[in-house]
């Protein structure tokens, strides 16, 4: 997998070789207290993810996107199914590597303190943590801001330093929760290249949370299109473009316009169809409201 | 430090609001002088009006202060106070932040003790001297307590408060990182609870030197509130103003002193900032 297996950590070792995920139909119910009907957030939910695929998780809000995302993690369990990631049930840890919306780097550390955390965790050598930091912050061209603070850096910046807290422990999954949601659209595109081209070097599971469509079929081998109210799964589409999609302008081809066409559609109709929506019967044309959802 | 050159082209998105001109670009040393000349002339002009035998002028006051210095009256009392003043401020510290942290941590320790700790802490904490005085005597041992029970509530409620308002945001990203409970703890609750710790060591510390004062007048009149008894009762008001003063300038000397904790503490926030 990656060049320098050798320094991986003890923790990691223990995992079934790159693995794939299994979820095998779950559900999940989220309820406030003393309310005695919850929200379904997921209902049967069954997925296969393949070893070395980057996977997107699409849909309109209120889908369970970032449900399963947390599930995959282990940070919440279902109801009832079954998840297996690399045959085993989740549990939280850094052969996971979690990116959030919100960068979530500790304003009190210098960057490169926030960029060896989950090593700091499993108890390596300052020394080893510091040169890792180094390394990967070098990759992602932040090495010349290990000192500095937070605080000091752009949201770009900030988030490039979550992707490296996130890839640091060598991770075989990669779960990403709308990363760059919270970025201008430019230095968002910059971002989806530099993912891209960290995934080529680094192949692992990707599991990317989004709402841009545009953005879902750029960087997918495979987009998990999902419904709401219930959570559930709508469609699953396989993206064909070839890799490296950075070394030519994949929006220009025609799968990638079909694509994406497609998806809007889908998701258009799923929205305005919805009656929680605050675009229910709104701004859609009225063919495409009543057309069928699955 | 390699990145220095670095950090000029570092964007900054967080400034400390303010109103008005940068902190840098003023001759705060200037301004702060002149308010110095003020409150003296302010003061000078009260004791005029009010009559040199009630308020002294702040030149009887300083010549009185060469007297009750150099004959060493007024070290020997500032000692006492100071000593009196530490080891209460400090076993205060000692106790209130730990239990504190404790509070935060154990949720349900923390709701369990919450009202009686703000029951206790909204007590006249003067009102409980008489006991005191029963249990402890009149020595040290009383004063120093005196001290403690005044400084240890601010500074307990503060580390409580600081544990609870932690960023979740940050917890949950340790725990998707694979960290413990104690681990979470250790490294996202505690320094993110050290802004409102050092707030309420600022707070602790200055209800720890009134209570000082009020011991000393209380039980064995000794030290700077000892001094103030005496002096007072026999109208001397320019020896008075000296001891006035000086627990001013420990007011003062030991804000700045936990000033300087806090920021070496906190030192991100305070990058490149003057103080």
């Amino acid at each position: 997998m990656m060049a320098d297996g050798a320094t991986l950590p003890a923790s990691t070792s223990t995992l079934g070789n790159e693995g794939g995920i299994e979820i095998r139909n779950i559900s999940k119910a989220f309820r406030r207290a003393k309310e005695t009907e919850g929200v379904q957030a997921l209902q049967d939910v069954t997925l296969t993810i393949k070893p070395n695929t980057f996977v997107s998780l699409v849909g309109p809000s209120g889908c369970g996107k970032t449900t399963l995302l947390r599930m995959l993690n282990g940070l919440i369990t279902p109801d009832s199914g079954e998840i297996l990631v690399g045959g085993k049930p989740p549990r939280p840890g850094p052969h996971m590597g979690f990116v959030f919306q919100s960068f979530r780097l500790m304003p009190w550390r210098t960057i490169r303190e926030n960029v060896s955390f989950p090593c700091e965790l499993s108890g390596m050598s300052d020394k080893e943590r510091a040169d890792r930091a180094d390394r990967y912050l070098d990759m992602v061209g932040l090495r010349r801001f290990a000192d500095s603070y937070p605080n000091e850096l752009s949201g770009g910046m900030k988030q490039r330093a979550a992707l490296c807290r996130a890839l640091i422990a060598e991770p075989h999954y990669l779960l990403m929760d709308e990363p760059f949601a919270a970025l201008d659209a430019q230095t968002r595109e910059f971002m989806q290249i530099e993912l891209m081209k960290i995934w080529q070097h680094h192949k692992s599971i990707v599991v990317f949370v989004t709402h841009s469509v545009d953005e879902a079929v750029l960087l997918s081998d495979q987009i998990v299109l999902l419904r709401p109210r219930p959570g559930q799964v709508s469609e699953i589409l396989d993206v064909n473009l070839p890799h490296p999609r950075w070394e030519y302008d994949a929006r220009e081809k025609r799968e990638f316009v079909e694509l994406r066409h497609h998806l809007w559609e889908r998701i258009k109709a799923m929205v305005s169809a919805d009656p929680q929506s605050e675009f229910y019967m709104r701004g859609v044309k009225s063919e495409a409201a009543q057309g069928p959802i699955d | 430090m390699a990145a220095q050159e670095d950090r000029a082209v570092t964007p900054i998105t967080q400034r400390r609001p303010r109103i008005g001109p940068r902190l840098s670009h003023v001759h705060l040393n200037v301004w702060r002088s002149l308010v110095f000349v003020l409150l003296i002339a302010f003061w000078w002009l009260m004791a005029v009006f009010a009559g040199q035998n009630f308020l002294p002028t702040p030149w009887q006051t300083l010549q009185a202060s060469f007297q009750v210095i150099g004959d060493g009256t007024v070290p020997r009392a500032t000692l006492d106070t100071v000593m009196v003043f530490l080891a209460g401020f400090i076993a205060a510290a000692a106790f209130a932040i730990p239990f504190g942290l404790l509070m935060g941590g154990f949720r349900v320790f923390g709701a369990t003790l919450e009202g009686y700790v703000n029951a206790l802490s909204a007590m006249p904490r003067v009102s409980f001297i008489p006991i005191i005085i029963v249990f402890l005597g009149l020595g040290y041992e009383a004063k120093i307590f005196i001290v403690f029970i005044g400084a240890v509530m601010p500074i307990l409620i503060n580390t409580y408060a600081g544990v609870l308002n932690c960023d979740g945001e940050l917890v949950e990203m340790a725990r998707s990182a694979g960290a413990k409970d104690t681990q979470i703890f250790r490294k996202i609750m505690l320094p993110g609870a050290l802004p409102y710790i050092t707030a309420g060591l600022r707070v602790g510390a200055s209800l720890a030197l009134i209570n000082t004062v009020v011991a000393e007048l209380y039980t064995a009149v000794k030290g700077l509130g000892g001094l103030l008894s005496v002096y007072g009762n026999s109208f001397r008001m320019a020896p008075y103003f000296v001891v006035v003063c000086v627990l001013a300038l420990i007011g003062v000397a030991v804000m700045q002193s936990l000033k300087l904790l806090e920021r070496r503490m906190d030192h991100w926030r305070y990058r490149g900032e003057r103080f």
